[in-house]
């Protein structure tokens, strides 16, 4: 075994690359290239991370609702990374890649023709997130459930959308995959949506957004009450909070203007029985009134915009994507759905291992919420259960990781003889997609 | 005030307004231009830039240069010829172009697939069990009771009407 693996973790809004057995990965860098307005060509993704001006950026990705749809442009950003980032050679290299679940044949068929014939690697396998991030999980926890049953239910929140995958015995279960179009990046262009309407016009600026998205929003644990909250003038509104926007000569990164005032929301009792005194009619007036003198206030030397109830209501999307005008249930009657079209008798075990991995169950009191849509959902006798991975976005590929480090690794993959002699479809079946 | 009179012909007093309802109305009953805009709008949600990319990003410039020339050039020959050049084009730019993952999706065939195999389409966690949707208000975000007449969006009070009517009626629509 002298050659390496190297464990790739494709992902539609961030590659994880590393070397197979290391505990992270090398690097992690945005799928995507990108024109800073300051750039006459695109950047690769490793030299855009480096910018420090990323206002403005017409980015172009590879990937389209979470599948692969222009391949050249993924062989380009893959060899700059094998070649000038990871330095290995792919022919005496093995690659483990991750593909989403029910990648279409077509798609296999171009990603089988960049790893063999235009990398030229030794030999592929690829796997699909849920058992990785399975693996992964049990392995932490040898004695725990879910190592002992060999079954968990993997919730893969990432960039274009959210699945509820039961996992048995490693090997996810198809036919209970449930899928929810909605995952970080249309959350992110809502809130882009919501901020240019309301403030400042961010419509362009993919990144910042992202980057206020990630370090302000958070999940409403009763969102009733918090509306009212939101509603509240001065110091009582707990979520209101500013953010300075770069203006390229003093500082070229957006910052929180006050970092104390934006963790507020977290005095916030957790129960909601103990709601705060609600006044109607007189208190709405007050309140327009104020905002009217907010938004004199707001010093226009800088630019800078005030949030208040878009900080909860952007997450709120995946719980309700009805609110956004989608014809689809939340994440959590998607987790019930997964399991009911499991057997029976895997139901306990679902509920009480559920996983949670992918970039957007960051936000804070993901968890605490889907706990409670799930327990009025799920039967009375059933224990819910709800782990969260300790670094979601590196997940997946520290699953991979473990798995290139097993010895029998090298017997699973496909090799480039085999690829040559069978045509990409048989090769594909040795790992039952 | 000046509001009250942007919003008259919406109301049923004249009859001339009356006649503009009913036009309205029936554009409406119809409800496509609705659906029309709200799967435009979740669309949206997918992009990756606000603004499409320009279409010279896929040829070179002087390429994009060449094609303009072309046209004033063919627009004095017969039209089938002119048409044989766009076709032409066209196919170059299929070719080019990345092509979207809806595109694909037909390509692949997926309805054609027995009815136990699992695949994409089958995967989607489809409609959710209540039918209950909450309505937000398009400008400032609180629930909101009322509908906009005209373009179906949401909004809370008199003070956010007046912001819709002025900024964002019928954006998704028109």
């Amino acid at each position: 075994m002298s050659s390496n693996v190297v464990v790739v973790d494709n992902g539609a809004g961030y590659i994880k690359a590393g070397i197979g057995g290391d505990r992270d990965p090398k690097l992690v860098v945005p799928n995507c290239i990108g024109k800073p307005l300051s750039s006459k060509k695109f950047l690769y993704p490793d030299q855009l991370q480096s910018q420090d001006d990323l206002t403005s950026v017409t980015t172009r990705r590879p990937f389209d609702r979470g599948y692969l749809t222009n391949p050249d442009l993924q062989k380009e950003i893959w060899s700059h990374i094998f070649k000038t980032l990871l330095h290995i050679n792919p022919n005496t290299s093995s690659l483990l890649l991750t593909e989403p679940l029910f990648n279409l044949p077509s798609i296999q068929h171009s990603m089988d023709e960049i790893v063999f014939e235009d990398l030229g690697f030794k030999s592929l396998f690829v796997a699909d997130s849920p058992s990785l991030v399975h693996l992964y999980e049990a392995s932490r926890r040898p004695d725990g459930l879910i190592s002992r049953a060999q079954c968990s239910l993997i919730v893969d929140s990432g960039f274009s959308f959210t699945h509820a995958a039961p996992v048995l015995q490693n090997f996810t279960l198809n036919y209970g995959v449930k899928r929810l179009d909605l995952g970080g990046k249309a959350l992110t262009n809502y809130f882009k949506e919501l901020v240019s309407y309301r403030a400042v016009n961010v419509m362009d600026e993919s990144f910042l957004i992202d980057e206020v998205k990630e370090k302000l929003c958070f999940v409403s644990l009763d969102l009733h009450r918090d509306l009212h909250i939101a509603r509240k003038p001065g110091r009582d509104n707990l979520f209101k909070c500013t953010y300075v926007l770069p203006d390229g000569v003093t500082y070229t990164k957006g910052f929180i203007k006050d970092p104390d005032e934006a963790q507020r929301y977290r005095t916030l009792p957790d129960d909601s029985l103990s709601l705060l005194p609600i006044t109607n009619g007189e208190s709405g007036r007050e309140e327009a009134e104020e905002k009217t003198g907010d938004r004199k206030k707001i010093d226009l030397t800088k630019n800078e915009f005030n949030l208040t109830n878009e900080r909860f209501l952007v997450p709120e999307m995946l719980f309700r994507p009805a609110d956004l005008g989608m014809n689809q249930a939340g994440i959590a009657e998607c987790i019930v759905r997964a399991v009911n079209s499991c057997h029976s008798y895997l139901h306990p075990v679902l509920y009480d291992s559920i996983i949670l991995t992918g970039g957007s169950t960051l936000f804070p009191r993901f968890a605490e919420r889907l706990k409670r849509e799930l327990r009025s959902l799920v039967p009375d006798d059933y224990k819910v259960k709800i782990t969260t991975q300790e670094d979601p976005i590196l997940g997946v590929w520290r699953g991979g990781s473990l798995l290139a480090s097993s010895p029998d690794f090298e017997s699973m993959c496909v090799t480039k003889s085999e690829y040559e002699e069978l045509g990409s479809a048989r090769c594909r079946r040795r790992f039952f997609h | 005030m000046e509001v009250e009179e942007n919003s008259g012909p919406f109301r049923r007093t004249s009859s001339r307004t009356r006649k503009l309802a009913n036009k309205m109305a029936a554009a409406l009953s119809s409800t496509d231009n609705r659906t029309q805009a709200a799967l435009a709008r979740l669309e949206a949600l997918e992009n990756d830039n606000a603004a499409p990319e320009p279409l010279e990003a896929y040829d070179d410039d002087e390429a994009s240069l060449d094609d303009d020339d072309d046209q004033v050039y063919t627009k004095k020959q017969s039209k089938n010829a002119k048409r044989k050049t766009r076709q032409a084009k066209a196919l170059e730019n299929v070719k080019k172009a990345p092509r979207t993952f809806m595109e694909l999706l037909q390509e692949a065939n997926l309805e054609a697939l027995p009815p136990n195999v699992p695949s994409y389409l089958r995967a989607a966690v489809g409609p959710p069990s209540s039918t209950s949707r909450r309505h937000f208000c398009a400008v400032c975000g609180f629930t909101a009771n009322y509908t906009c007449v005209r373009c179906g969006m949401r909004f809370c009070s008199p003070r956010c009407q007046v912001i819709h009517n002025d900024t964002r009626c019928l954006k998704f629509v028109a």
